[in-house]
């Protein structure tokens, strides 16, 4: 697909740019939200874009366009190759073609795009009642909704490098809101895949509800140190704010406290922690990244010990390393790293262990201010909370809202036992459970 | 940007099937980014956003669909599309299109296509400079520019045909500062809906030295303490908080789902009387005015709090036909690839009587958070989390030493009772505000306020 299009700039670059690359995304989705067994909004959207990078005497100048006319992509080449003249980035960049993987990911669903638009506001209507008829604390479902996604990626270059992809995703999400006398807590419960036929919207529902009734009525917890439960949830989102500390490109740039810390253990050595573009079961799987290099498994922290970052091949040029196929880039951005299916490797242990293991502890069940309280520089974090405190293993009662306060890499350091409860979150990062030694917490 | 007769045929298609009301928006955008770092100018990209949005009503059902492809055939499959989603009672006949005059009240002086690149980059080096020269712990300087020229085309079945050009130019600073063992940043992001000459009027060195100044002072700082305490909030950035956990809640968009702890509180005391809030999108070239929002409507100053009463919300045209209200023009939207939804514009706590010393002098033993960092709050609750991003110890009266990592946690339909103290020197900063509608410029603001009494979490 798009031959046309991609040979017309390949051709109108040849004389000017030394090389380009040129990278396409077409995408085409669907959500329906439901409010009051009513359809609040419900989107089609058909967008593409084209983005090139080009390199000028070894400079590398970057533009793009939505809009698909000869002149805009002429205007495109020229726009990059005028950017790159001020591109003063003494490292030289080359533009190479990769290798493919051997297999072939299973990463598009055809009966996925074949869903029936009723059965999907049925499923997103069914959200809603169910949460609603669950309990009678629930006041307020405020969102009931689901989506799919299907996007197709081509990406080429004057080296010869040609590849393309398609890959869809569906994901439900639903909201509940439940109030005891003046509590009022929230219940969130998502689900994401590929298959439609197993999304289950009364379970998910009920488990929304029930996340949040379980919070009602809390008590204030004395401030102080106490042993803590990151619950899979909660954990993945731990990782999420601080997966960008393994990334190469901010640790040359002395953005991360990961720096100079490669072979040296830095947490437990239960601690392993995986960046997969391969997994089965990662919704962030694809075959190649966004430079077109091919996809690999990258064990990012071994045993406790940090073994690789995660690079691009400009990046890793750098660090006279080979890529780790986490080249990442959209059409409308500039070449950057990122992670594909990123997760805590799960232990054997069941949920309950981890949290009879201490006289007290906390369970931490949601978190909020990640993008303000966590510093990913330092690595200090300072949360607001909710969750429960159990004594012996046995839950006392929920607690109000409290904080709770670190580092991260104190925390990793400080990991006990790792369950075996495994959840992938929405943006394919995923954890278990995690009892962690001990953690400032101030109700 | 197309031709009116197009424009009414894709109306006409998507009322096609009884539709209450239909409407496209036109987008055509110039992007420019410019990412200084280590020293030099790293990336540069610019670009084309280009699309268009049809959305139809059927009751309070709306339908969107967005395409980039603005051929009459694409357009017209857009409006079928919307149109088939639902189906209505009768089939309205659209007004005739006329054209929408309104005054311009943001002029652009420079259009920032006709400065140079190497003027832009010679500005942001000042900048560096500035920030390396303040002190030698500072190990990192992170610059852009970002410059946005957007048009668009608004028409809809009601006869409204309106298109305006928006320019928006901000530069963003973090200074990064090391001791070898830790690190600390500091920033600012100032923006303007205006055009080149919005950067003349900075001054570089200034801004320079104040993100490293705030990074060395954060560097040197002790965890801040816990516990329930006094804060005092400066002004600027420290509306952050007024407009997450309470400006969030006046949307529209969150009162008809009665999911707003301020949904039906119109005429009721909701904050403390010192506390009069204001969101207005007319104020000449700043970051969130407009001259006519995504809807097409007149941008207003709306009145949100008045001596504590409630007295607006911010109201789109969906939020009116839910709530009965009349439209504020609050429809707004990042791009045509999201729908208009009710949303803020510059919002702000307006200067009250007190002196900031005032405030200061109140406190035996609380937390001046001179600079806010970011924060989010849970809708439904309006439980807030934010950052303190420099933040001192008050003590007997007077600003003493400096501490890190505190956060202000919090409810906000509690916390603005709790304002009991306003001073007078109200000023703005600017944000890039997320919501359903996506990422778009707004303005938050207040004067100095002081808050009797909210959960400080520190790492003490």
């Amino acid at each position: 697909m798009y031959e046309k299009e991609f040979n017309f700039i390949f051709d109108f670059a040849k004389d000017k740019a030394d090389d380009i690359e040129i990278l396409l995304s077409a995408n085409n989705s669907f959500s329906v939200r439901i409010n009051k067994q009513e359809i609040e909004s419900f989107n089609y959207a058909d967008a593409k874009g084209i983005g090139v990078r080009v390199i000028k005497d070894g400079k590398v100048g970057y533009s793009y366009t939505e809009q698909f006319e000869e002149a805009t992509f002429k205007n495109i080449v020229n726009e990059a190759l005028e950017n790159a003249k001020y591109t003063e980035d003494s490292e030289i960049v080359i533009l190479e073609n990769h290798p493919s993987i051997d297999t072939k990911l299973n990463v598009y669903s055809e009966e996925l795009d074949k869903v029936d638009v009723i059965k999907k506001i049925k499923f997103s209507k069914n959200l809603e009642k169910i949460a609603l008829e669950t309990d009678k604390r629930v006041f307020n479902v405020p969102y009931a909704l689901m989506g799919n996604s299907t996007t197709y990626s081509k990406i080429a270059n004057s080296k010869g490098l040609d590849k393309e992809e398609k890959y869809n995703a569906a994901y439900a999400y639903v909201v509940s809101l439940t109030q005891e006398k003046d509590d009022k807590r929230v219940g969130l419960e998502f689900v994401i895949g590929r298959d439609f036929s197993k999304f289950d919207a009364k379970k998910m529902a009920e488990k929304s509800v029930e996340k949040s009734t379980s919070l009602l009525g809390g008590e204030c917890i004395e401030s102080g140190s106490y042993s803590v439960v990151f619950n899979n949830e909660m954990m993945a989102t731990m990782l999420a704010t601080f997966s960008g500390i393994f990334s190469a490109k901010a640790v040359q740039e002395g953005k991360s406290l990961l720096k100079g810390k490669l072979n040296e253990t830095i947490a437990n050595n239960i601690v392993t922690i995986i960046d997969d573009a391969l997994h089965p079961d990662g919704l962030a799987s694809r075959s190649f990244d966004s430079e077109g290099y091919p996809s690999q498994t990258n064990i990012l922290i071994e045993n406790g010990t940090l073994k690789t970052f995660l690079q691009n091949t400009q990046t890793a040029r750098k660090d006279g390393v080979n890529s780790t196929g986490n080249g990442s880039r959209t059409y409308k951005g500039t070449l950057e790293i990122a992670h594909s299916n990123f997760f805590l490797k799960p232990g054997t242990c069941k949920e309950e262990e981890l949290l009879g293991q201490h006289d007290k502890t906390i369970e931490i069940v949601a978190l909020q201010g990640m993008h303000s309280g966590a510093n990913t520089i330092s690595g200090d974090f300072s949360l607001s909370g909710e969750g429960f405190l159990y004594e012996n293993g046995t839950r006392k009662h929920s607690l109000k809202q409290f904080t709770v306060s670190g580092n991260i890499l104190k925390l990793l350091q400080d990991v006990e036992i790792i369950a075996d409860n495994f959840k992938f979150n929405m943006s394919s990062i995923g954890a278990a459970s995690v009892l962690v030694k001990e953690l400032a917490i101030s109700g | 940007m197309i031709e009116k007769k197009l424009i009414e045929k894709v109306i006409d298609k998507a009322l096609s099937n009884g539709a209450d009301f239909a409407e496209i928006f036109v987008e055509d955008t110039y992007n420019s980014r410019i990412n200084f770092y280590n020293n030099k100018t790293k990336q540069n990209i610019v670009g084309k956003d280009f699309g268009a949005g049809v959305r139809v009503f059927y009751g309070t059902t709306a339908i969107y669909a967005y395409t980039n492809d603005l051929s009459e055939k694409s357009l017209l499959a857009a409006a079928d599309a919307v149109s088939k989603a639902a189906k209505g009672k009768s089939i309205i006949q659209p007004i005739d299109l006329t054209k929408k005059e309104f005054e311009n009240i943001h002029p652009i002086q420079i259009p920032n296509n006709t400065v140079s690149k190497s003027d832009k980059i010679d500005f942001i080096r000042k900048i560096n400079e500035a920030s390396r020269n303040y002190n030698k712990l500072i190990a990192q300087v992170d610059i852009n520019i970002l410059e946005k020229m957007q048009k668009v085309l608004i028409a809809n079945s009601e006869g409204l045909w309106a298109e305006d050009s928006r320019t928006y130019s901000r530069v963003s600073i973090r200074s990064i500062a090391s001791d070898g063992k830790e690190k600390q940043t500091g920033g600012e992001n100032p923006g303007g809906h205006a055009g080149y000459e919005f950067f003349n009027k900075l001054n570089p060195v200034e801004l320079g030295e104040k993100t490293a100044r705030m990074a060395v002072t954060m560097l040197k700082a002790d965890y801040a303490p816990s516990g329930k305490l006094p804060v005092v909030i400066d002004n600027s950035f420290g509306g952050v908080i007024f407009h997450e956990a309470c400006g969030h809640a006046l949307e529209t968009t969150s009162v008809a789902k009665g999911a707003s702890v301020f949904a039906g509180k119109l005429g009721k005391q909701i904050a403390n009387p010192v506390v009069t809030a204001i969101d207005d999108g007319t104020i000449p070239n700043e970051w969130g005015s407009e001259n006519i929002d995504d809807e097409g409507m007149t941008t207003k100053k709306t009145v949100l709090i008045k001596n504590g009463v409630l007295k607006s919300y911010m109201v789109d045209k969906m939020g009116s036909i839910k709530t009965g209200y009349e439209r504020t023009g609050s429809g707004r939207r990042q791009s045509y690839k999201f729908a208009p939804t009710s949303r803020m514009r510059n919002t702000f706590i307006a200067s009250g009587k007190s002196k900031f010393e005032d405030l200061i002098a109140s406190v035996d033993y609380g937390i001046y958070a001179k600079k806010m960092g970011g924060g989010s709050v849970m809708p439904g609750t309006g439980n807030f989390n934010f950052a303190v991003g420099e933040g001192y110890i008050i003590r007997n009266g007077k600003i003493a030493e400096p501490v890190r990592g505190a956060t202000l946690i919090g409810n906000g339909a509690e916390a603005i009772m709790k304002i009991s103290m306003v001073a007078d020197n109200l000023a703005m900063a600017q944000g890039m505000c997320d919501s359903i509608s996506g990422n778009i410029p707004t303005n938050v603001g207040q004067p100095a306020i002081k808050i009797d009494e909210i959960i400080v979490g520190g790492r003490k």
